[in-house]
């Protein structure tokens, strides 16, 4: 094959993601900064330019920055925790014992399971007067409807779903650490928790680098367990309302779609900000050998 | 190693495309399985018990038509008329979405400037002004004044409330108002007389009081944060009012409907009611349902549903709102029928929404129990549907009921908005009093924003 039609090949190879990422994933991204300096009317039908109006409102409206908070507070919560026990559970499971695949598949079904029948069993587990948290715990929180306990409710549930999938892309570095530098420490004297720390700690530091990168973008964008477990009832809302849930609101509920375009397109630029900062800071703690 | 990664790799998204092929080939055989067994089976016994003159018609082409509405408890009543429909009709089907009343308006506000509203489907007095303005929904004008339909067939002026710029849009479909669930057996047990006419919100708050034993978690009354099926009803027997009747205003920071707002909250202080912690947690209609609360405001919807508890069949009963100190309040609302602008097969879209309208089709509303049916006369029917029920008491309410307070293109702004707010005076955060003022200004500030 020469190299053209091998480049060929690859560009059809992609085209299916290329073509799908581009229509439904960069075009809305793009369409949505457009809204946002628009005033629709008639579901979107009739549509006037209003320059930053969107903009100005958002700035001054005090439910938006507490949004912010909440959103920032959840992924300061949410991404460290995270990625501290995918990799605990990622370096137990590494090991050669009994029943492995077993304890694999057992962490990783929350992956698989529908977010939503998973949110139901936990509005069971967390409720007050029934709910088998108290009960084990001794406690009697309101954990989903009271404004100081929700976040961290909200926290639970999303390290819970996140650890299977995170750990499994942590496996897969730590796997790729070749076997002969442990046992050239082995033959130094090093004990187990310094080989975790001098060998499999920087050598995982690019899959932790990528996982963390992309937990922290998924963190910013939380809305089903706030949908699914808070409610629009519930008074503990204004304390976990995130970005993505005032949008959703915004949007779909009110019937603002420019509110809510200008939204998500301050998010964006968060994002964007704050994953350009991880990556002019990884030169400081990320080894590629 | 290399080849345990790969093998990890593959796995991962063996799964995912796994996932990805059974959820769509999971939606894709529902949908052809049930069209297909449904025009397997009705299409057989219609040819063979249609009339000669229906048979002796052209062939016609073979349409299915997409019958949307908003309640699962509903849907075998819908589909038992759609099956009836197709028995009359073989040429058309009719498939039954149910999307649920929190999705709904969502998916057809993206459907309706996309062009691919169902082609006929529920319609709520709150959301039809939006859809109406648009031009989503086909004008029923002319066929009414060709005298296809009349709409004085349907009890209480129903169809003026799907009335825009003089132009008819939907067919009634049924009533509701809202009545005061009770428990006969917590009535008993405490030796308290069951709840009647002669009751006042005095009364109510006495006996809740009377029957409440919050250690054992057992309440009176659930006195829940709820509009339609909760304090609007409060607020209008008080004298107070939700938007005034030119719908420029607010109520809310009526001082009568204040008091009646914060005469329900003191239920839950009193203990006479659980908290609204509480019934965020668990709906306050599952709590009647298994037994932990004597008396609830609920709309006829929820019969069939309450009644289907098997802790409760039996035990329970309906009587009428209290009164309050000018009258007594109830809301009534009634949903239509209504038919996309932009349907592909408007004629058979048409046929099966002048079916809806029909006599035949508010009696099997009727004698399922799914709603009061809008079409005159066929009510008593829905009565009887319950026999040791009384379900009457809905239909005595809705002579001097008032209208669901919807009809403006604010409506749909404000209402979401408005549970936001109360629900942070119902869990405490701000008094009664704030909350009822915040909701006015907001509702206020909404009807000029939607003029």
């Amino acid at each position: 094959m020469n190299s053209r039609s091998r480049y060929v090949w690859a560009y059809v190879m992609i085209a299916p993601t290329l073509l799908g990422t581009v229509l439904f994933w960069s075009w809305p991204a793009v369409y949505s900064i457009y809204l946002s300096f628009l005033k629709s009317e008639n579901f979107g039908l009739v549509n006037h330019w209003v320059g930053f109006a969107n903009y100005e409102k958002l700035f001054k409206d005090h439910e938006f920055w507490r949004n912010l908070r909440n959103t920032l507070y959840y992924t300061v919560l949410f991404v460290p925790l995270t990625l501290v026990l995918s990799t605990f559970f990622a370096v137990l499971l590494n090991a050669k014992i009994r029943g492995l695949s077993a304890y694999r598949v057992i962490f990783f079904l929350p992956q698989v399971t529908m977010p939503a029948a998973a949110a139901m069993v936990w509005v069971v587990l967390f409720a007050r007067d029934y709910g088998l948290i108290n009960y084990v715990l001794g406690t009697h929180v309101a954990w989903i409807s009271d404004a100081k306990f929700a976040m961290y409710a909200l926290v639970i549930v999303g390290v819970w779903g996140a650890i299977g999938f995170n750990m499994l892309l942590i496996l897969a570095g730590l796997q790729g650490i070749p076997r002969a530098l442990y046992e050239a420490a082995e033959i130094d004297g090093a004990v187990r928790f310094r080989k975790f720390r001098y060998i499999t700690l920087p050598l995982l530091t690019p899959t932790l680098f990528f996982t963390s990168v992309v937990l922290m973008i998924g963190a910013t964008q939380i809305f089903d367990s706030i949908y699914l477990l808070i409610g629009k009832t519930n008074v503990a809302l204004p304390a976990v309302r995130s970005l993505v849930y005032a949008y959703y609101q915004n949007a779909f509920v009110y019937y603002d779609q420019n509110y809510g375009a200008a939204i998500v397109d301050v998010l964006l630029v968060i994002n964007l900000v704050l994953t350009g900062l991880q990556f002019a800071f990884q030169k400081k703690w990320v080894n590629y050998d | 190693m290399v080849i345990r990664k790969k093998t990890w790799v593959s796995a991962m998204s063996l799964t995912v495309v796994a996932a990805m092929a059974l959820a769509g080939c999971g939606s894709n055989d529902s949908n052809n399985g049930s069209s297909a067994s449904a025009s397997g089976s009705t299409g057989a016994s219609a040819s063979s018990s249609a009339s000669a003159g229906k048979a002796s018609d052209a062939p016609k082409k073979d349409v299915t038509l997409t019958y949307a509405i908003w309640d699962q408890l509903q849907q075998p009543a819908m589909e038992a008329i759609a099956k009836e429909f197709t028995a009359q009709n073989p040429n058309i089907k009719v498939n039954v979405e149910v999307i649920p009343w929190d999705q709904y308006w969502t998916k057809m506000s993206a459907a309706a400037p996309a062009g691919t509203l169902p082609d006929v489907f529920w319609m709520h007095s709150g959301q039809f002004v939006k859809y109406a303005s648009g031009n989503f929904l086909e004008p029923i004008t002319d066929k009414v004044q060709a005298g296809e339909i009349d709409m004085n067939n349907y009890a209480a002026n129903l169809g003026s409330i799907y009335v825009f710029n003089g132009q008819n849009y939907a067919i009634p479909k049924d009533f509701d108002t809202i009545g005061l669930a009770y428990n006969k057996e917590m009535f008993d047990q405490a030796g308290i007389p069951y709840p009647d006419d002669t009751w006042d919100y005095a009364k109510l708050a006495q006996v809740a009081k009377q029957l409440s034993q919050p250690d054992k978690g057992i309440y009176g009354f659930a006195a829940k944060m709820d509009t339609q099926g909760g304090y609007w009803n409060d607020m209008l027997a008080n004298g107070g009012y939700i938007v005034s009747e030119d719908g420029t205003k607010s109520g809310y920071d009526d001082p009568a409907s204040i008091e009646a707002l914060k005469a329900r909250y003191q239920m839950i202080l009193d203990k006479s009611s659980p908290s609204h912690q509480q019934m965020t947690d668990t709906d306050s209609t599952e709590m009647f349902k298994s037994g932990k609360i004597a008396m609830i405001f609920e709309g006829d919807w929820r019969t069939t549903d309450i009644d289907g508890s098997d802790i409760i069949k039996g035990k329970w009963n309906w009587a009428k709102l209290p009164k309050g100190k000018v009258k007594r309040g109830d809301i009534i609302n009634g949903l239509g029928n209504v038919m996309s602008a932009s349907g592909k097969h408007k004629d058979e879209a048409w046929q099966f929404l002048k079916f809806l309208g029909s006599q035949k089709a508010a009696e099997i509303t009727a004698q399922m129990g799914a709603a009061i049916p809008a079409y005159k006369d066929t009510q008593a029917a829905w009565v009887q549907s319950k026999p040791d029920l009384n379900l009457q008491v809905f239909i005595d309410q809705a002579a001097d009921a008032t209208p669901y307070p919807a009809g403006s293109k604010a409506y749909p702004v404000w209402f979401p908005k408005e549970s936001e707010i109360m629900a942070q005076a119902w869990g405490g955060n701000i008094s009664i009093e704030e909350g009822a003022k915040q909701v006015a200004a907001m509702m206020n500030q909404a009807i000029a924003d939607n003029k």
